[in-house]
């Protein structure tokens, strides 16, 4: 009854504020949504491709992305459990078709296959159905999906060209399937092929990469599994296709965290802005409040009824959010799975949203939650409003020094934990404990820096302008508690951005100094444009070619991919050791350099980067078991240094160790160094021109290769633009709402200083030097902030994230570009308010208390 | 110098209120005129529209006949500025200024020089017998230290005409008697043009004219050679006294 008799009317009147509040629980749930949404949608896309090509398949075998020899599919077919056994390869390859990209290649021995997959064939020549013999009598023979198909114009018997190690290849499309199950894998990109034609696409030699396999009828799933790997052992993994979404998850665990972090954020901005709305609100409506408290309302009344309030605006912003979320999801899965395939490596395609019903439930509850929550302060204030200072006219708005000193004091008390907390950071608990409680006290002491920033931005203002400065000053002096709600969203999304800008510079720092002393080859050559996908390989005997060039002093063979230690995907390079350190020269971060030098060249020990030893918790000395499929791999870890091949972390071995246990002389990427004096683009030209008659590989310069791994970078870091721009929203949207209720809260003043002489264009100096101000204030306190927040984000990246050792580099450069772009935001939130303040009528501003 | 010819207001709303109706008045210079009548009988309406706070609905208002109609809000602003001085009931003082920056707070949005407004608000303050004050916040002061306050602003470029909504209607009777004194000084060193709106009769008989409205319409327009009595023993506030305009006007701006 109250909320439509008060709260409607108020709503009605003040719908601007109402708009911004709600628009403040729209961006929290909008981002949450969007982010999960995402998420889940790129965790999906890869399952499904995994579930559609796995087919009836029940257990997979796998021995990381290097595969293993083709008799291993003899060892499993003859144990007695499994019914039927298959060999697979599945590798993207270019397509060479304009805007199609990649495409998902499934090679499979068809003869046996057909027990596992269904092919369903729309159209085909009618001999393949009835004998896939001579399917594999063509090995350029093809089987398409319907949607591909389509979407191209192809039919049965149509040639397309594939970019094979070999150059660019013809194969014919013999088959359409049918658009059910498989078909919709890799949205729809697939094509099926024989495995030995695979093969010699991929340059792989006689290898699979993993068998899939369907137990014995009456044989139980956990038995099938249990002989498999007694007849491989340990270095095999034997798990049902679905465990592959575990790994693609470990894959993505940083990613993850970073989304849930920024979802996280722009709930607690969201919150802040209601907070802002609810408590501005109260002090507006003192004086209703007060007539209510006269009347008889108890205090649990006015309480409800603010929160009431809050909740319908939960609910409407929360059921917007989720429409925004939902419309922004796609278009960043889309983004996000083509981030995942270009920096992982990992093949998915997202065609659909994984929008689940908890998701919306659980939005709107956080929304809803969100927004009461942020408004019981101010529902708790307007419940212990005095009803007789309540109707007396006269100002308010002033923060009372009681709370002033008891914020104050807990601030101190939390600086203090947090101090304390320092010392036993080893321990995570205390780690997270101390960083919470000095955001905490950034938030708390929000009020009180912001008055005195503000009483210290009054001389200057009123310097530069001596009426419209003091006056913009003035307002912010007065009113601190309308103000620091706005100025502490501010201050976090400034923290967060100088911790994510910080990060970033760290990275690029370290990056660059890595790429300096260990990416120093002239050239690369690699068998595809994107240097993470690892699934095409070349002979080791082009290195050989490649060295017989005049101009060439050096070729390192490089062979990595990812292997499962302890469940999780890493990465393992195998490099010609002593030809390596012959030319990177490095200082470890852990670990003598000769003893490294002979145990890994002796294959007796191995390096880990800096991120697996801070992930995996192993540093020099300890053993590490690396499954191959020859068994497990035992060394001991020689040496740490510092290397950021991958999130996870990566594993350093010598080629020769690699070639005994996997068997496979095949290689990845060549390094080229050239001789002195040699020009490096003649060097190349002839390099390219020896290769070009047998193999179609790239070859890429240093800066090339720079630039590429600068730029995946930048890619990942794209979360770190998307702070920014959340920044400057928030700086918009809270700005808007606290100009907007000092502009109704300062009416009768400016329309005295109208009435004094002030023009309007005065007038609306004072607006955009107030909101100027907030900025000013924002930025000083958010930089102080993202000073420390830089240093408990550099922690958590090294505890938990990457384990990469960064230095602390303040982003000095990036929050000075941050300056006048919030500045700017600041003067944009201002133009609306400024506009309304000149427009009024100014006997209405002048009668109004 | 101050001529409204039949001035209409009518505020639109749900119901439409006629405020001024046809209103015809000549206001020479350096006269005092207290303008009287009921509640909602357009006083204040009368005031803001001579003040160039607000516009007629019809009519024409000219001030040094010069017509405020035809001119753009800043137009507008700036004749307030050269020629205005408001006196307020509720004093609307910025409660964050103190004295001397209340004072100087017309002469800023001017851009005087910063030196020369300084001496100005000083001798204002001085000429309303508030120069121990200068560094008080209006709320460290009493109601008629704050009208005198707001008398200092609003004299702050010694505007030829002074515009006073209820100046006493805030204040206990021997603190108005004080302030209706000083503006009784002020004019008589100053020889500005004063309107003075109000409901007390006893501030309406100490001026030279009083203007009667009732319902919109000028009712009564009584000059003081018409005024049937003036309290025994007491002397009239206001004069004519157009040789007296600016005789004893401060050193600085006219």
């Amino acid at each position: 009854m109250l909320l439509r008799l008060l709260s409607w009317p108020y709503l009605k009147k003040h719908i601007l504020r109402w708009v911004l509040t709600v628009a403040g629980i729209v961006l929290g749930v909008a981002v949450f949504v969007a982010m999960h949404t995402a998420n889940r949608s790129v965790h999906n896309a890869f399952d499904k491709t995994v579930q559609r090509i796995a087919g009836s398949t029940q257990l997979q075998v796998y021995a990381g992305e290097f595969g293993f020899e083709e008799f291993v599919l003899e060892r499993v077919q003859n144990v007695p459990e499994v019914a039927v056994a298959v060999p697979v390869i599945e590798a993207t390859v270019e397509t060479g078709i304009p805007g199609q990209g990649t495409i998902l290649i499934l090679g499979i021995d068809m003869t046996g296959d057909r027990s596992l997959r269904d092919y369903e064939l729309d159209s085909a020549e009618d001999s393949i159905i009835e004998d896939p013999l001579v399917f594999l009598a063509q090995p350029d023979s093809l089987l398409v999906t319907k949607e591909f198909a389509e979407r191209n114009g192809f039919a049965v018997n149509t040639k397309i060209p594939l970019l094979t190690i070999k150059g660019e290849k013809q194969f014919t499309i013999r088959g359409i399937m049918s658009s059910k199950g498989m078909t919709q894998a890799f949205g729809g990109n697939l094509a099926i092929m024989d495995i030995y034609a695979v093969q010699q696409v991929l340059g792989r030699g006689p290898r699979f990469d993993r068998i899939d396999l369907k137990a014995k009828d009456g044989v139980s799933l956990a038995d099938c599994r249990a002989a498999v790997q007694q007849a491989l052992g340990p270095g095999f993994e034997v798990e049902p296709p679905s465990s592959r979404g575990q790994h693609f998850d470990a894959l993505m665990g940083a990613y993850s965290t970073a989304t849930s972090l920024t979802s996280l954020f722009a709930l607690i901005v969201g919150m802040f802005i209601i907070y802002n709305s609810f408590s501005i609100a109260v002090t507006q409506r003192r004086s209703e409040i007060g007539i209510l408290r006269a009347l008889g309302a108890t205090q649990t009344q006015i309480r409800r009824l603010f929160l009431m309030e809050s909740a319908a605006a939960g609910m409407v912003g929360s059921a917007l959010g989720v429409l925004a979320g939902v419309g922004m999801a796609f278009a960043l899965s889309v983004y996000m799975g083509t981030l995942t395939e270009q920096v992982v490596g990992v093949a998915q395609r997202v065609d659909e949203l994984a929008l689940e019903p908890w998701l919306i439930l659980a939005a709107v509850s956080i929304g809803v939650g969100t927004s009461v929550v942020a408004a019981w302060i101010p529902a708790r204030s307007a419940a212990r409003v005095n009803p007789i200072q309540a109707l007396q006219k006269g100002k308010y708005q002033m923060l009372s020094a009681g709370e002033s000193r008891r914020r104050r004091i807990a601030a101190f008390v939390l600086i203090a934990f947090s101090g304390v907390c320092l010392f036993f950071s080893t321990w995570k608990p205390a780690f997270y404990a101390g960083y919470v409680s000095v955001i905490m006290a950034g938030l708390l002491m929000t009020p009180t820096l912001s008055l005195v920033l503000a009483k210290a931005l009054r001389p200057i203002l009123r310097r530069a302008f001596p009426a419209e400065g003091t006056l913009a000053a003035d307002s912010l002096i007065q009113s601190p508690r309308r103000t620091s709600a706005t100025v502490a969203a501010l201050m976090l999304s400034l923290a967060i951005v100088v911790g994510f800008g910080g990060f970033s510079d760290s990275i690029f720092d370290s990056l660059n100094e890595w790429i300096a002393t260990a990416l120093n080859p002239d050239f690369f050559v690699g068998p595809t444009a994107n240097l993470t996908n690892r699934s095409t390989t070349f002979p080791a005997e082009v290195g050989k070619e490649i060295e017989a060039v005049d101009g060439v002093d050096m070729v390192q063979l490089v062979r990595d991919a990812r292997v499962i230690y302890k469940g999780t995907p890493v990465l393992l390079v195998s490099v010609e050791n002593e030809k390596l350190l012959a030319k990177v020269r490095r200082k470890p971060l852990a670990g003598d350099p000769e003893q490294i030098r002979e145990m890994t060249s002796s294959g007796r020990g191995l390096i880990v980067s800096d991120g697996f030893s801070a992930l995996q918790h192993v540093t020099v000395g300890d053993l590490v078991e690396i499954p191959t499929p020859s068994g497990m791999l035992k060394l001991t870890v020689a040496g740490v240094i510092r290397d950021y091949s991958d999130v996870q972390g990566a594993i350093f071995i010598d080629r020769s160790v690699y070639i005994k246990h996997w068997n496979d002389t095949t290689v990845n990427v060549a390094r080229v160094y050239l001789k002195p004096g040699f020009d490096s683009e003649e060097v190349r030209k002839r390099i390219t021109a020896k290769l070009e008659p047998n193999y179609r590989l790239l070859v890429f310069t240093n800066a090339q290769v720079r630039d590429y791994v600068l730029q995946l970078t930048d890619q990942w870091f794209s979360m770190t633009y998307n702070q920014i721009v959340v920044a400057v929203l928030v700086a918009v949207l809270g700005i808007v709402n606290t100009l907007t209720v000092s502009i109704t809260d300062r009416r009768r003043e400016l329309g005295v200083m109208q009435a004094v002489g002030g023009l309007r264009s005065q007038i609306r100096r004072t607006v955009w030097l107030e909101a100027i101000s907030i900025g000013i204030i924002g930025l000083v306190l958010g930089m102080a902030l993202g000073a420390v927040n830089l240093y408990y984000n550099l922690g958590m990246i090294k505890r938990d994230l990457g384990g990469l050792d960064l230095d602390y580099i303040y982003p000095v450069g990036f929050m000075t570009a941050m300056i006048p772009i919030i500045l700017a935001a600041a003067f944009i939130a201002a133009v609306g308010p400024a506009e309304s303040a000149v427009r009024g009528s100014l006997v209405e501003s002048l009668e109004y208390e | 110098m101050i001529d409204l010819k039949r001035v209409s207001k009518v505020f639109e709303g749900k119901r439409k209120a006629t405020a001024l109706e046809n209103v015809d008045l000549q206001i020479p210079k350096g006269e005092v005129v207290s303008i009287v009548g009921p509640s909602g009988s357009g006083k204040s309406t009368l005031l803001n529209l001579i003040g160039g706070l607000d516009r007629p609905t019809a009519g024409e208002i000219l001030i040094d006949n010069e017509s405020l109609g035809e001119l753009s809000d800043d137009e507008l602003t700036r004749v307030r500025r050269d020629k205005i001085g408001f006196i307020f009931q509720f004093f609307n003082l910025l409660p964050t200024l103190n004295c001397l920056e209340n004072v100087s707070l017309p002469l800023h949005l001017r851009k005087w020089p910063r030196r020369k407004i300084e001496d100005r608000a000083k001798e204002l303050l001085n000429l309303v017998q508030l120069s121990h004050r200068l560094d008080h916040l209006p709320e460290e002061l009493s109601g008629g230290e704050r009208q005198r306050v707001a008398i200092a602003r609003a004299l702050s470029v010694y505007p030829p005409i002074l515009l006073a909504d209820e100046p006493t209607g805030n204040l206990d009777t021997r603190t108005g008697e004080e302030i209706l004194r000083l503006i009784q000084d002020l004019h008589s060193k100053l020889g500005s043009t004063i309107l003075i709106v109000t409901h007390d009769m006893g501030v309406a008989e100490q001026c030279a004219r009083t203007v009667r409205l009732r319902d919109g319409r000028v009712v009564e327009d009584r000059s003081l050679s018409h005024r049937e009595r003036v309290p025994e023993g007491r002397e009239r506030a206001f004069k004519p006294s157009p040789g007296a305009a600016r005789r004893a006007l401060p050193k600085g701006e006219g």
